[in-house]
């Protein structure tokens, strides 16, 4: 399991956190590749379905942030 | 060009490069160490060496200084030439055992220790160093001596004045062998000091070449001409070779623009006050004494550690933190400061919060303050949360000195507490809450402009005129009116525009430019064709991602019929190079893999619509930001990631839509609700600016509670003021008043309300485009203090009225008290009124100027005269008044007893209480909102829990609601003097022009739409929704579902996540949309 590294789906808020995500580009910081981003227009556009569909499509876990 | 062959790969270069150039180019890995794309290549370390063979014998060459020639193979990765490289790593690991950067690679190629001799060195005599000095321009150092002797070294092993101590030696040395600080010691006779960082106060250092702050606008970088080593020497000139696009031209000059103007607003801004000068307080002796500007910057996520707190001496975590108000405010003595600066205590407090939620509630934090002035909104709340919730101590004393306790770091302080005892305690670091100050250069010019200045260097305004300086045509917003808090610089910067606008009005839209419109392609049921650009970001993306294999990788998805790379694809010839192929290939939909669409998508969007595509059949990838720029260290993965992500995106792409915006025309016609000073300004400005303007007032006439002011703190006299302002209005052919006038029922939306009006009972309807409203507040009735049961007892209102009508009882007293904070700060209305103190002071004034021998006293809990309204408390003390300190827990006591009015009240000084007899008391009573419950249900809009209407945005929207078209000033947002609510009142037509000068509205294109078919009725849609958009039908077949006014949908998509029977659809965020990025996933996971 050492090199076992999980696989994120994130669903990032475009007026927030997706803003936040491309600072931290600006900013030059490093995080693991793990995540892949699907930008939302709102947390409020999170529908329980996605969260299911994202962790039968293989994703370990989900991530929303808004 | 020349033709040759890499690895058995046909390649192409231009004459005169060399091999490693072309191989770059073509993603062949070569390993150097003394190389650098500035510099002329040397073939010091050797490591590049390739195999070159000529059709007859092979050669081994360093491949960074070997030129091209037609027809020659070249073999960068072959046995012999891996074992090559591998013995000179070997020799310099055995040169430099010690050294971490040759460890790491004699590690890549699997030498633990070499079978050398080893010696002590750190340096591997690349050259790098000494050819970068010579680029510079300084050729201070060089390679001395020759073969075992040699070494970088300055000529004679002396410290040089040649050197200008630029630090690009430092960092360009692959190994660390040269410092900055041997630098220091060993090679330059200059000082050399880092560049601090203006944004991060000093804290880090900055480059020559810098983007002032990641937020800044534009965010491209500027070069420090005053530190930039080019215009020092005339050398270096490195970052023109790593511009991939030329942008850089060194020769530039600062050149001086004549502009044709019709009006000039003025927002220099403050400049922090510098404590350097407080000797006792040792902030340019020690490093932890800082100032409050510097406590954000470490506070900040984006500052000098992070947000992790520290103190800068030895940069441990505190433990106990104080922040000392008042420094260079409300002080004569050491500054020239009498001001109050009005933001310090509400950032102290904020800080002081902070600071415990990063470093964990057992930080200390105590606030030394004299008053603590929260008068803003909700402002109070969070000092009682501080206190009572995060346990900051607040503590009443005036400290005098810092002391540094030995080489600790910790600084001691003695103080008294107000009880009187002394106490000293240590803290590990202190903050300086610094006051705001006009810097000299901005009252230069002020002078030169000849615009007249406060006693406190401020800009002059009247309080009628709050934002027009003493210039006609010139206007100041922000500190330079005044010290002021964000909220109140964005009601001055939009009273500032509308102000500017009223007198231009007449110009406007007369410069426009109108721009040919590409007919839009028809792509209604056409099978997606999909172009696929990935950008190259010059380096920033290229220079970790894999972009060929990308655009490649792209090529191989379905519906994708074009895919290619772009060095950059933001580039004008680029945008028009994307134009061409989406005609030449028919292409019906665009993915951009690039930067973010949160920069660029309006760019691209553009690019389709002069492509005649619809804007919304584009998608964007982001594989810089959230991609290259973020995994530097691992290209692998992120070119894994951005092909992941182009996979995700084209999957959307192919279902995404073209959709419409539709157009509305907006009603140019204004409806102000509320006909006080506020309420009047809107109108007036609205009016001014070609807009018929309705004011719709509840009493018998204008003014409000404006009729019951005797003068502002500036010594305007009010009822002259408000009459000319009436008159002013009542002459305004746009303006039409309507009196003992109420709104019974508002329909529509932003751009086309209906309000029906009922005045007198006759009804009328009004068609309007937006709403302003100024509903006022009114004075609270106190049940305390023997009002109501003494005539001699009044409200700060009544006061100002017995002057207004010139009560010659007044001057007759012998003792008046005014007692403060009646009905304000107390539990059951937890807030400031803001206006009290002030207020109160100026009436005291005006009746110890009337009869300078009347005892006048005023009992207060914090006096919260603020800005300049402290010159008054100042004027107020030096005549005579005597004010006294109370608490919530010992409130004075009135009494009436054998005819006399007694008031009780315990001196915190003594200790004891007082008994006063005086003749007259004025409670200063809070203000309290008119809390319209029905008018908010009109317009959509929130009430706080204290009856105030909730703005759109407590610091950037203070003048709107967030519902479209809604507007808010006056005393309705929160208690205010005159100056403010006339501020507020421009700030309210400012904002509602800036729709109204449109003419017409386009609704977004991705909004919510609403199959009535599927509607179940339920509702849910109606009430979650913020902004209003979903209704009732009303007629025709699906009477009583709902429907989503596109007009007032902002795309959140709420009602989509929350509608049970899936009826809702979201424009460009549709669930197939979505899953498909989610669905596409699954390779990607």
């Amino acid at each position: 399991m050492s090199d076992w590294e999980p696989k994120i789906a994130a669903f990032l808020c475009n007026w927030c956190s997706y803003g936040a995500a491309d600072l931290a580009g600006v900013s030059r910081m490093e995080y693991p590749p793990n995540i892949r981003v699907i930008r939302i227009p709102c947390t409020g556009r999170m529908d329980p379905k996605f969260f299911l569909a994202a962790l039968r499509e293989g994703a370990d876990g989900v991530w929303v942030s808004g | 060009m020349i033709t040759f062959k890499l690895n058995g790969q046909t390649v192409q270069g231009e004459k005169g490069q060399y091999i490693l150039q072309v191989a770059e180019k073509f993603g062949v890995d070569i390993p150097t160490m003394c190389h650098h794309k500035a510099l002329d290549p040397a073939g010091m370390c050797r490591l590049c060496t390739v195999e070159v063979f000529d059709g007859r014998r092979t050669r081994y060459v360093t491949s960074c200084n070997y030129p091209i020639w037609e027809g020659m193979e070249v073999k960068t990765d072959t046995e012999i030439v891996r074992e090559g490289r591998k013995l000179i790593v070997e020799m310099m690991l055995a040169r430099c055992p010690e050294s971490t950067a040759v460890q790491a690679i004699a590690k890549s190629y699997g030498i633990e220790k070499p079978r050398f001799q080893t010696g002590d060195d750190t340096c591997i005599l690349c050259g790098l160093c000494t050819r970068m000095c010579e680029r510079i321009g300084a050729n201070a150092i060089t390679l001395t001596q020759r073969g075992l002797d040699m070494r970088v070294d300055t000529p004679f092993s002396i410290n040089t004045e040649a050197c200008i101590a630029c630090g690009a030696c430092a960092f360009v040395c692959p190994t660390g062998h040269i410092t900055y600080d041997k630098v220091k010691e060993k090679v330059t006779l200059h000082p050399g000091q880092p560049i601090p960082s203006e944004y991060d106060m000093g804290l880090k250092g900055r480059k020559p070449v810098y983007v002032p702050y990641a937020q800044a606008v534009p965010n491209t970088p500027a070069i420090d001409r005053t530190k930039c080593v080019h215009f020092k020497t005339g050398g270096c000139k490195v970052c023109v070779e790593f511009c991939g696009v030329d942008a850089i031209d060194h020769s530039m000059q600062d050149e001086t623009v004549e502009v044709n103007v019709g009006s000039i607003i003025l927002a220099p801004g403050f400049e922090p006050f510098d404590p350097s000068k407080f000797d006792t307080y040792n902030y340019a002796k020690h490093p932890n004494v800082i100032t409050a500007m510097e406590m954000e910057r470490l506070l900040s996520a984006s500052g000098p550690t992070g947000g992790h707190l520290v103190r800068m001496s030895d940069h441990k975590e505190p433990k106990k933190v104080a922040w000392f108000q008042c420094v260079g405010s409300r002080d004569m003595n050491r500054c020239d400061n009498s001001y109050c600066s009005s933001v310090c205590c509400m950032y102290a407090i904020k800080e002081a919060v902070i600071a415990k939620e990063h470093a964990g509630a057992g930080l200390d934090c105590a606030v030394f303050f004299m008053d603590i002035r929260t008068h803003g909104k909700d402002f109070e709340r969070f000092y009682n949360s501080a206190k009572d919730k995060h346990g900051v101590r607040f503590i009443r004393s005036r400290v005098h000195s810092i002391t540094p306790v030995g080489d600790s770091g910790d600084l001691e302080v003695r103080y008294v507490t107000e009880n009187g005892s002394l106490v000293v305690e240590t803290f590990d670091m202190i903050v300086l809450s610094i006051g705001l100050q006009i810097s000299p250069a901005v009252a230069e010019m002020a002078k030169n402009m000849g615009i007249e200045l406060t006693e406190g260097r401020f800009c002059k305004t009247d309080s009628f005129n709050p934002v027009a300086t003493s210039k006609p045509g010139v206007f100041v917003c922000g500190a330079f009116q005044g010290a002021k808090d964000i909220p109140q610089s964005v009601v001055d910067s939009s009273a500032a525009a509308t102000a500017a606008g009223e007198i231009l009005a007449s110009a406007r839209n007369t410069l426009t430019k109108v721009r040919e419109a590409v007919p839009e392609t028809d792509v209604t049921n056409a099978r997606p064709r999909i172009g696929v650009f990935v950008c190259r970001c010059g380096i920033n993306i290229a220079g970790v991602v894999d972009v060929p294999s990308v655009a490649e990788y792209a090529k191989t998805l379905p519906y994708v019929e074009f895919a290619t790379d772009n060095l950059y694809s933001c580039s004008q010839d680029t945008q028009e190079t994307i134009s061409q192929i989406v005609k030449q290939k028919n292409l019906n939909r665009v993915v951009v893999a690039a930067c973010t669409p949160k920069t660029h998508e309006p760019l691209f969007q553009e690019t389709l619509i002069n492509a005649g595509l619809n804007k919304y059949l584009f998608e964007m990838a982001n594989i810089r930001n959230h991609d290259s720029w973020v995994h530097r260290n691992n290209p692998e993965l992120a070119t894994k990631k951005a092909k992941d992500l182009v996979r995700m995106a084209v999957s959307k792409a192919a279902l995404i839509q073209p959709l419409k915006e539709a157009e509305l025309d907006i009603n140019p016609t204004a409806l102000v609700i509320g006909g006080g000073l506020s309420g009047m300004a809107a109108a007036r400005s609205l009016a001014r600016q070609g807009y018929d303007t309705h004011i719709v007032e509840k009493s018998d006439r204008l003014g409000g509670q404006a009729h019951n002011l005797f003068r502002t703190a500036k010594g305007e006299d009010v009822q002259k003021k408000l009459a000319e302002m009436t008159a002013d209005i009542e002459k305004d052919p746009k303006i039409h008043v309507h009196l003992k006038a109420a709104l019974t029922k508002v329909d529509g939306f932003v751009g086309s309300f209906k309000s029906t009006l009922s005045s007198d009972g006759a009804e009328q309807i009004l068609e309007h485009g937006v709403a302003v409203i100024a509903t006022g507040g009114s004075a609270h009735t106190p049940q305390e203090y023997a009002y109501g049961s003494d005539p001699r007892v009044v409200t700060s209102l009544e006061l100002d009225r017995k002057i207004i009508a010139g009560d010659p009882a007044l001057k007759a007293l012998n003792s008046a008290v005014f007692i403060q904070c009646v009905g304000s700060r107390e539990p059951q209305r937890p807030y400031c009124s803001r206006v009290c103190c002030t207020h109160s002071v100026d009436n005291a004034i005006h009746l110890k100027e009337m009869n300078p021998d009347m005892n006048v006293f005023v009992l207060y809990r914090d006096m919260r005269t603020y800005g300049e309204r402290e010159l008054l408390y100042k004027k107020a003390r030096t005549l005579g008044v005597i004010f006294i300190r109370y608490t919530l827990e010992q409130k004075p006591v009135v009494k009436v007893a054998g005819g006399k009015l007694l008031v009780t009240t315990t001196d915190p000084i003594i200790g004891r209480p007082v008994e006063i007899e005086t003749d007259l008391i004025t409670l200063a009573t809070a203000v309290i909102p008119n809390r319209d419950e029905k008018l908010a249900n009109f317009f959509k809009v929130p009430l706080n829990e204290d009856g105030f209407f909730v703005e759109r945005h407590a610091k950037l929207g203070p003048s709107e609601f967030a519902t479209d078209g809604v507007f808010l000033c006056g005393l309705a947002h929160y208690p205010k003097p005159i100056d403010e609510a006339i501020a507020q009142g421009q700030a309210a037509a400012s904002r509602a022009v800036t729709l109204l000068a449109r003419k017409k509205i386009y609704t977004s294109g991705t909004v919510a739409e609403i199959d009535p078919r599927m509607c179940s009725q339920c509702g849910v849609c109606v009430s979650v929704c913020p902004y209003s958009a979903p209704s009732w039908t009303e007629k025709g077949m699906f009477a009583g579902r709902a429907q989503v006014n596109p007009v007032l949908c902002k795309g959140c998509g709420l009602c989509v996540a929350s509608c049970r029977s899936g009826a809702i659809h979201l424009k460009g965020f549709d669930n197939d949309q979505v899953f498909a990025q989610i669905f596409s996933l699954s390779e990607a996971v």
